[in-house]
């Protein structure tokens, strides 16, 4: 039965056979190899900071795009600095961690422990922001919203735990203080904690805590007896949803900007940010390249202040960072 | 006595009059809230308020109103007559999405050539299959076992290497042509030979190669590209044009039926002809061809896309599928044809049901267990998530296709041991072609959950910013997990209103075409 219906006759098959070929012959290319072209390509994943999340994905856009390395993935998670080093970075599975406080050496040990060398990067300058809602009258006049370093710490920590703003202090109003924050994975939470509440104090617990800074944004916007704290990049996409509050820290009121984190009047809040990459995985060509480029971007205003909002490298500050760079990359290769 | 005669005459129907108003009540309740939350979606992602009324005029007078009475007329002749116009409408727009996703698959993640050379690997061995088949029926099984297994070792190491070395290779087009077209023109003939006919079978078969080797030359020529051109053909015009064939050919009292299709696409085109001659402007939509293939991932909701979401949710699919679907319709196979009926069976009939309502975390710790702490592979890889989602659909998979195995009649299975055939005979020749329609089924409602599962890979680590993976292990992302990034790491209500409805609709779209696939494969069968 089935010699039947496979009957095709030789001639057929030959014919079509023929065919087949005609049409294939017509349809060939040479081969040009399966690369499509001389680029780079190839996997890199990064962890890390939500703070410096919104920095990195814009230059992964700047080196992903189509005339530049549209072969190399690239692949982004806000995991908050420690939880990026603990869960991913030192026990390798990402290239990069990044960093809103520098490594601590509990983490360094982790990550030596699996053979991974952290390379540190200064990328850029943040102004820790604390944010109130726009109907919170009580900091001061329009436009100069101010709170001193006492009395933030007084906030957040978890040996006074105020639950009204009277219990702050008596001119202010007794609402129920609504508290938004990242969570203690967060680099940003580390050093709110060591600048503002400093080493003997505990950072309190019972607040909203987030890994995704712009819930701590929606949060604050949404209630008026609300505070919270994270990146300034969040803030400045924001400024019409929320009010940033001044920081006194004895010599009067700094409000947080670009030009007042770059010259180190805003204290205690203006902080470096960084990326860890791993020393090697610099070894592959296009994550020593990426790191290249960031290190060659952050001296950029458009990229750093414009599109993401945090203070850019300086010249000097970059060519440092492009040594270190480039003697990790050695240190890799060989 | 007579009491009782009136109490009994005066039952009260009141309660059961409050009971049906309160079931009608949150009946309506629930059907109402779903509604407006899904206009409230669609609204948002297409803002049609943002068009010209003239616009939505043009439209109601070319596409909406002939639509309604062509349908109306349809049903009014028949039931059957809607049902083939609605099937002939929806059918090309249902496969012209899985061809986009074949395409995509080709152009950004399998290079051609690549796919060529394993397909010539795979078919030495199958050659060789045949050949020891036709020459030879003495040879021990195990021995043939044995050879083939060696050739399909041995070819698959050689093969690519060599065809990938080859000076001269076939472009992306012919080799789609070649792997996929011919099959395609092969089974097909078969079917219409079996149906029509030889001639009509070797004339469908023909054109069924012309036809996409056509599409592969249009495409490159008109610039709309080689790749989606062939898959185009292949999967959605030839697909038309046979159902088209069927019902003209077989169903005369339905042909009017596909006046609906006609009317549809007639007002469509003439729609957007007038409104281009009036210059009227459509509504600024955020579902477009921008947002479906951009892969650009930033703070701003204009510029971004779902292009490497769906990419990585297709990718994650055929993982799913290629792990879960053979272990699950295996074990299903086994439990209902082989197993003995002890305690130990009954245990893990109840297990396989319990498993398939676990929460999908719980999947997701299991698969960074099993696959991320204790297999040492690296988090949120393709290769991890497909396995994780793969654990998640195994117990649906299993259970749909016992339900389908356990559907086959037994007098059907006693004809075939009564006429001396063994049990893997039957199993092969009778129970599993009976079942199959009903595994299909089961399967596609199995990947239709998976398609929408956001909790394991986010406890497997997948990427919130993602692009096109380029390998087994590079990290992925998926449709849904792009929308939670979307809502929760942009959370900022240019996002909400903007691209996160956008997407939503984009996945619901996916979902709704598995889901009716899966529908009309049962009903197909269930109506023989």
């Amino acid at each position: 039965m089935a010699k039947q219906t496979d009957g095709v006759s030789r001639r057929t098959f030959l014919a079509g056979a023929a065919a087949t070929g005609a049409v294939a012959a017509a349809g060939c290319t040479s081969n040009t190899g399966t690369e499509t072209d001389g680029g780079l390509s190839g996997d890199i994943n990064i962890s890390g900071s939500s703070t410096v999340f919104p920095l990195a994905v814009a230059m992964r856009g700047e080196f992903t795009a189509e005339d530049v390395h549209p072969n190399v993935d690239i692949s982004v998670n806000s995991t908050g600095s420690g939880g990026g080093f603990t869960n991913y970075f030192c026990t390798g599975d990402t290239d990069f961690n990044n960093a809103s406080r520098p490594i601590t050496e509990t983490e360094e040990e982790q990550c030596s422990s699996n053979d991974v060398t952290p390379v540190e990067l200064k990328v850029a300058t943040d102004a820790l922001t604390v944010v109130v809602n726009n109907d919170a009258s009580w900091f001061g006049e329009d436009g100069e919203e101010c709170v001193t370093v006492e009395q933030l710490a007084e906030i957040w920590s978890a040996e006074s735990k105020p639950t009204t703003w009277s219990d702050v202090n008596g001119d202010w109003p007794d609402e129920e203080i609504q508290l938004y924050g990242p969570t203690d994975a967060s680099g940003t939470f580390d050093y709110f904690l060591e600048e503002v509440l400093g080493e003997e104090e505990q950072h309190r617990t019972d607040y909203q805590s987030t890994e995704q800074d712009n819930q701590i944004i929606n949060g604050v916007a949404n209630s008026e007896f609300a505070i919270g704290y994270m990146g300034f990049a969040y803030y400045s996409e924001n400024t019409d949803r929320v009010t940033a509050l001044g920081i006194d820290n004895g010599d009067g009121c700094v409000k947080p900007t670009l030009e007042t984190a770059s010259s180190g009047e805003y204290q205690p809040l203006s902080r470096p940010l960084f990326t860890y990459p791993a020393q090697s995985e610099l070894a592959d060509e296009h994550v020593a390249e990426f790191a290249r480029f960031w290190l060659e971007n952050s001296t950029s205003e458009s990229i750093v202040a414009d599109e993401v909002g945090y203070v850019p490298n300086t010249e000097s500050e970059r060519d440092e960072m492009l040594d270190r760079l480039e003697s990790a990359v050695e240190a890799a290769s060989e | 006595m007579s009491n009782a005669d009136e109490r009994f005459g005066r039952v009260s129907r009141r309660i059961g009059k409050l009971f049906r108003a309160v079931l009608f009540a949150s009946t309506l309740a629930g059907i109402l809230t779903l509604a407006v939350l899904l206009v409230y979606v669609a609204n948002d992602a297409f803002q049609p308020l943002s068009a010209d009324p003239g616009w939505h005029l043009v439209f109601l007078l070319t596409l909406v109103v002939p639509t309604v009475a062509t349908g109306w007329w349809c049903y009014r002749r028949s039931y059957g007559t809607l049902a083939t116009g609605l099937l002939g409408t929806v059918m090309p727009g249902i496969a012209a999405l899985y061809a986009g996703g074949l395409a995509a698959l080709f152009i950004d993640v399998i290079p051609t050539l690549v796919w060529l050379s394993f397909v010539i690997a795979l078919a030495v061995p199958a050659g060789v299959v045949v050949a020891l088949r036709r020459t030879d029926r003495s040879i021990p099984f195990l021995a043939e076992l044995g050879a083939v297994l060696g050739v399909t070792a041995g070819s698959l190491l050689v093969v690519p290497g060599l065809v990938q070395g080859l000076p001269t290779v076939p472009a992306d087009w012919m080799v789609l042509v070649l792997t996929l077209g011919l099959p395609e023109a092969f089974l097909l003939g078969r079917w219409i030979e079996g149906r029509w006919g030889r001639r009509d079978g070797w004339i469908a078969g023909a054109a069924i190669l012309f036809g996409s080797a056509v599409g592969g030359v249009l495409g490159t020529a008109t610039g709309f590209g080689a790749i989606p051109g062939v898959a185009l053909t292949m999967f959605a015009a030839v697909p038309t044009a046979l159902y088209v064939t069927i019902v003209l050919r077989e169903r005369p009292e339905r042909r009017i039926g596909l006046l609906l299709p006609a009317v549809i696409v007639g007002g469509a085109l003439a729609g957007e002809l007038l409104v281009g001659a009036l210059g009227l402007t459509g509504p600024a939509a955020w579902v477009d061809w921008g947002f479906l293939t951009s892969t650009t991932q930033s703070g701003d909701p204009r510029s971004v896309g779902i292009y490497s979401g769906i990419v990585g949710t297709i990718l994650l699919m055929f993982v799913v599928a290629a792990i879960a679907v053979p272990a699950g319709v295996g074990a299903a196979v086994y439990l209902e044809e082989y197993a003995p009926d002890t305690t130990f069976t009954r245990i893990i009939d109840v297990n396989i049901s319990n498993l398939a309502g676990v929460p999908s975390v719980v999947y997701g710790l299991l698969g960074l267990g099993l696959f991320v702490r204790y297999a040492g592979q690296p988090t949120g890889t393709l290769l991890v998530g497909g396995a994780t989602l793969a654990l998640l659909v195994f117990p649906i998979v299993i259970i749909s296709a016992r339900e389908a195995i356990r559907a086959v009649p037994d007098s059907a299975r006693q004809a075939s041991y009564g006429m001396g055939a063994t049990r893997w005979q039957t199993v092969k020749n009778v129970v599993l072609p009976r079942a199959f329609p009903g595994i299909l089924t089961g399967t596609i409602l199995a990947l239709s959950r998976a398609i929408g599962e956001t909790a394991p890979l986010l406890v497997i680590g997948a990427a919130q910013v993602f692009g096109i993976p380029d390998s087994w292990t590079s990290t992925i992302g998926a449709m849904p997990l792009q929308l939670y990034v979307w809502a929760s790491t942009y959370a900022s209500p240019a996002f909400y209103t903007t691209v996160l409805a956008a997407g939503i609709v984009v996945l619901l779209t996916a979902m709704l075409s598995m889901n009716s696939i899966a529908i009309y494969v049962r009903n197909h069968y269930e109506q023989r």
